[in-house]
């Protein structure tokens, strides 16, 4: 009888608890948006923020598949230039129902290049009508099967057409239709946002989320372990142990699409010798610097992450192997006082210790690496862009949803910063890029990868594992895979 | 007093104007620009060009240069690269939080250096004395992140009374009070310092004056005593004070850092990663104005609290 009061107490209790209170959710993380316009920006940092805001026509679902989301199914004629969407009923935050003139409008203003950063990859459309409301028509010049993932990716967010032709500030007051409202955004403080009830796949469960933007990764997790933060987006090598050891957090490990490498610039002299930089990659353990320097990973052969569909199976990863390296650099006519300039960037402590190991490695087989730490704006001026001035450099490059976005470029010695020189790669590349056929695509972008493998541009290490954190209590937070967005719809706070 | 105060402001306007033009040259000179890190990594140099563009980076260095001149003279800061919103907006978000801190920390800083100073220099030799004076050692040694650090070990994480960083969402004076007490406490500390041996210094200077062995010799109370060296000392404090109230700005940009808090300093070092001229010309403007500012409530205070600098 007692039993029974006391449970029914405890249930009456946990009710009104759950009643009474509302539910914030606080996520800690590093970066902060630069602007909260999807179609402005260029940052990852934005569109995990933006994710919640905005939806897109399609999306990345847990598995790395595209899904329904705006648009509930769609066709795309046998000759791969007309797709037809047909789209769900929403509404956006400020009142308007989501139709195919927001779907129109939305589209144009990616495409306009004054607008959108990313306005080069829908250059294929030709034009874009209503067939009714609820449908919506794209033509293309010609087959463009990355269309879809651009259209999943957070820049292809849906915006209100009355909004757009107002020239609407989306940058501070972003409107869309996602499950989540723009409420408050304190630059270098935090972002809050708060749930919409009238979400057109359900109102999410927790009430608001707030999003801290932290840079230490020491104090976001502290935050953690003192129950300040449910979620931390990002764990340092450093504190994997603490959070891995403890009951009322939980770490999740999964692996990223980024493929960490330590790129050559085959400008230079030897390096422009593939036995050289077959070398290179021989004379380095890329298991141990993943497990130093990141925090575990798999090895990679080529320049995509394993168990990405694209990268054919038997690409295997170069193996750690000295003598061959120095055979190979003795062949090549190495000299012995032979010295690298690796230029890393500042910014990322991971990759200034990754290159810091590499210079280890590679002075076991006599190859001297003087390092220079840059600054990220540097980096991307000197080393990336502009001059190319650097013999090596550390970074990873992040997940693409189609392999595009990854290999664009490779094989035309101009286009990249590695300057990689092999025009066969760059005629399969631009084969590859309008065969409307996934099986044939998948066979060019196979034969490049494997060349990549060859005359490899790269000392590939592999791909790192993504880490996150969060409070026991919390369920259903994920990270969509390879864009890295935030997923709050089904996080629920026990 | 008015021809003095002419000269001075003749003279911090050339300053002014040199100031801004060497940020502006540094942030032309430093390699990467602001449309490369706008348009992103993946970005085709025609992209790249579009957001030049946009941000009105194509002109000419010099004509930009005369343009934000000319904006100035209007009162008008320009937008920011990154954020797309004017300055000045983006300016009086930012300053509650920088003036709230730079104030406490002020306050602080002044109650306890003028104290301990004031105390320390009357007790020479002292206990006392010896205490304040390692404290000043320790103080004005150490960097202030350090100690920034150190009361986050003790007051937010080993005994979590206090929070670890950032500013609150809501919850009033209170709450905000709360988030600044270590902010403010960690910027206090050198400052309290280089306060506290300076007043020390004036104090034991002026207890060795005519009159004061005067008072004492005549057996006059020692709150007499007290009262004369305290008259006599203080002006000469007020322009240290003002002048550390003017370099304030500069401190609270590294403490901000360390507590994570969105103020002036955290949106400075945001805009130079990103070269966001304008943001950091911005910022530039403001920590000048306060410092003038600060210089010349030093010499007003300082004419009214001795009356031989009224003469000059």
């Amino acid at each position: 009888m007692n039993h029974v009061v006391r449970s029914a107490l405890a249930a009456l209790l946990a009710t009104s608890l759950s009643i009474g209170v509302a539910q914030d959710l606080v996520m800690a993380t590093s970066a902060q948006p630069d602007m909260l316009d999807p179609h402005g920006t260029s940052a990852t940092s934005a569109f995990q923020s933006t994710k919640s805001i905005y939806d897109t026509l399609v999306e990345v679902g847990r598995d790395g598949t595209i899904q329904p989301l705006l648009a509930t199914s769609w066709s795309i004629s046998d000759d791969g230039t007309v797709w037809t969407f047909d789209l769900a009923e929403a509404t956006f935050h400020d009142g308007t129902p989501f139709d195919a003139d927001d779907a129109i409008a939305s589209l144009n203003r990616l495409r306009d290049a004054d607008v959108s950063p990313k306005a080069e990859e829908f250059t294929a459309i030709r034009e874009i009508e209503a067939v009714d409301a609820r449908t919506l028509r794209v033509m293309l010049d010609q087959p463009t099967p990355a269309l879809l993932a651009s259209l999943a990716s957070g820049w292809g967010a849906m915006l209100p057409s009355e909004k757009i032709a107002a020239n609407h500030d989306f940058a501070n007051e972003p409107i869309g239709t996602g499950a989540f409202m723009f409420d408050e955004w304190v630059r270098d403080g935090y972002l809050r946002l708060t749930a919409n009830p009238d979400y057109f796949k359900g109102a999410p469960s927790i009430d608001s989320v707030t999003l801290r933007f932290v840079t230490d990764s020491a104090v976001q997790v502290q935050g953690l372990l003192s129950g300040d933060f449910h979620v931390i987006g990002g764990v340092a090598t450093a504190d994997l142990a603490t959070i891995a050891n403890r009951d009322d957090v939980t770490l999740v490990q999964e692996p990223s699409g980024t493929v960490l490498v330590t790129s050559i610039n085959n400008r230079r002299p030897y390096l422009d010798d593939a036995r050289v930089r077959q070398a290179l990659n021989l004379a380095v353990d890329a298991q141990t610097v993943l497990d130093v320097a990141y925090g575990g990973g798999t090895m990679t052969g080529s320049f995509m992450e394993p168990g990405n569909p694209w990268l054919p199976s038997d690409v295997e990863p170069y193996g750690y192997d000295p003598e061959r390296a120095r055979a190979l650099l003795d062949e090549a006519g190495v000299p012995d006082d032979w010295t690298l300039d690796m230029a890393l960037p500042q910014p990322y402590e991971v990759h200034v210790q990754a290159g810091q190991i590499v210079q280890d490695m590679l002075a076991d087989v006599g190859v001297n690496v003087e390092i220079r730490v840059v600054e990220w704006g540097v980096w991307l001026g000197e080393v990336y862009r502009g001059d190319r001035d650097f013999d090596l450099t550390v970074i990873g490059h992040t997940g693409k949803l189609d392999p595009t976005g990854r290999l664009g470029g490779y094989g035309d010695p101009d286009a990249t910063y590695v300057g990689w020189d092999d025009p066969t790669s760059v005629s399969l590349l631009s084969e590859a890029a309008a065969e409307p056929d996934q099986t044939a695509r998948a066979a060019l972008y196979g034969e490049v990868l494997h060349r990549l493998h060859d005359t490899t541009p790269f000392i590939y290490f592999g791909a790192s594992n993504r880490s996150h954190a969060h409070r026991a209590n919390v369920e259903g937070f994920w990270m969509t895979p390879l864009l890295d967005s935030y997923d709050f719809r089904s996080v629920t706070v026990q | 007093m008015v021809a003095f105060l002419a000269r001075s402001l003749a003279s911090l306007a050339v300053t002014f104007v040199m100031v801004m033009t060497l940020v502006f040259v540094a942030m032309e000179a430093l390699p990467g620009d602001a449309a490369m890190l706008r348009s992103g990594i993946d970005a085709s140099a025609a992209a790249t060009d579009a957001a030049r563009r946009e941000l009105g980076l194509d002109a000419p260095v010099i004509v930009r240069y005369a343009q934000w001149w000319g904006d100035l003279v209007r009162g008008d800061l320009g937008d920011s690269f990154r954020e797309r919103r004017p300055v000045t907006t983006i300016l009086v978000e930012r300053l509650p939080v920088t003036g709230a801190l730079a104030l406490a920390a002020f306050s602080l800083s002044v109650v306890l250096g003028l104290g301990l100073g004031f105390l320390a220099g009357m007790t020479p030799g002292s206990r006392f004395d010896r205490g304040v004076l390692g404290y000043t050692t320790i103080g004005l040694a150490l960097p202030e992140f350090w100690f920034g650090f150190v009361l986050l070990l003790v007051f937010a994480i080993a005994w979590p009374v206090l929070p670890l960083i950032g500013l609150p969402d809501g919850g009033g004076a209170g709450a905000w009070l709360r988030h600044l007490t270590l902010p403010a406490i960690t910027l206090a500390i050198p400052r309290a310092a280089q306060l506290a041996r300076l007043t020390r210094a004036t104090v034991l200077e002026h207890r060795q004056a005519d009159w004061v062995r005067t008072v004492r010799a005549k057996g006059g109370p020692a709150s007499l005593e007290f009262r004369h060296v305290a008259a006599n000392a203080s002006p000469g404090l007020f322009a240290p004070i003002a002048l550390e109230a003017g370099g304030l700005l500069t401190g609270t940009i590294v403490v901000e850092q360390v507590f994570g808090l969105p103020g002036v300093g955290a949106m400075l070092i945001g805009a130079i990663g990103a070269r966001d001229v304008p943001v950091v010309q911005g910022a530039t403007v403001l920590a000048v104005l306060v410092y003038v500012a600060m210089n010349l409530l030093a010499d007003v205070a300082l004419a009214a609290g001795d009356p031989r600098a009224r003469e000059a």
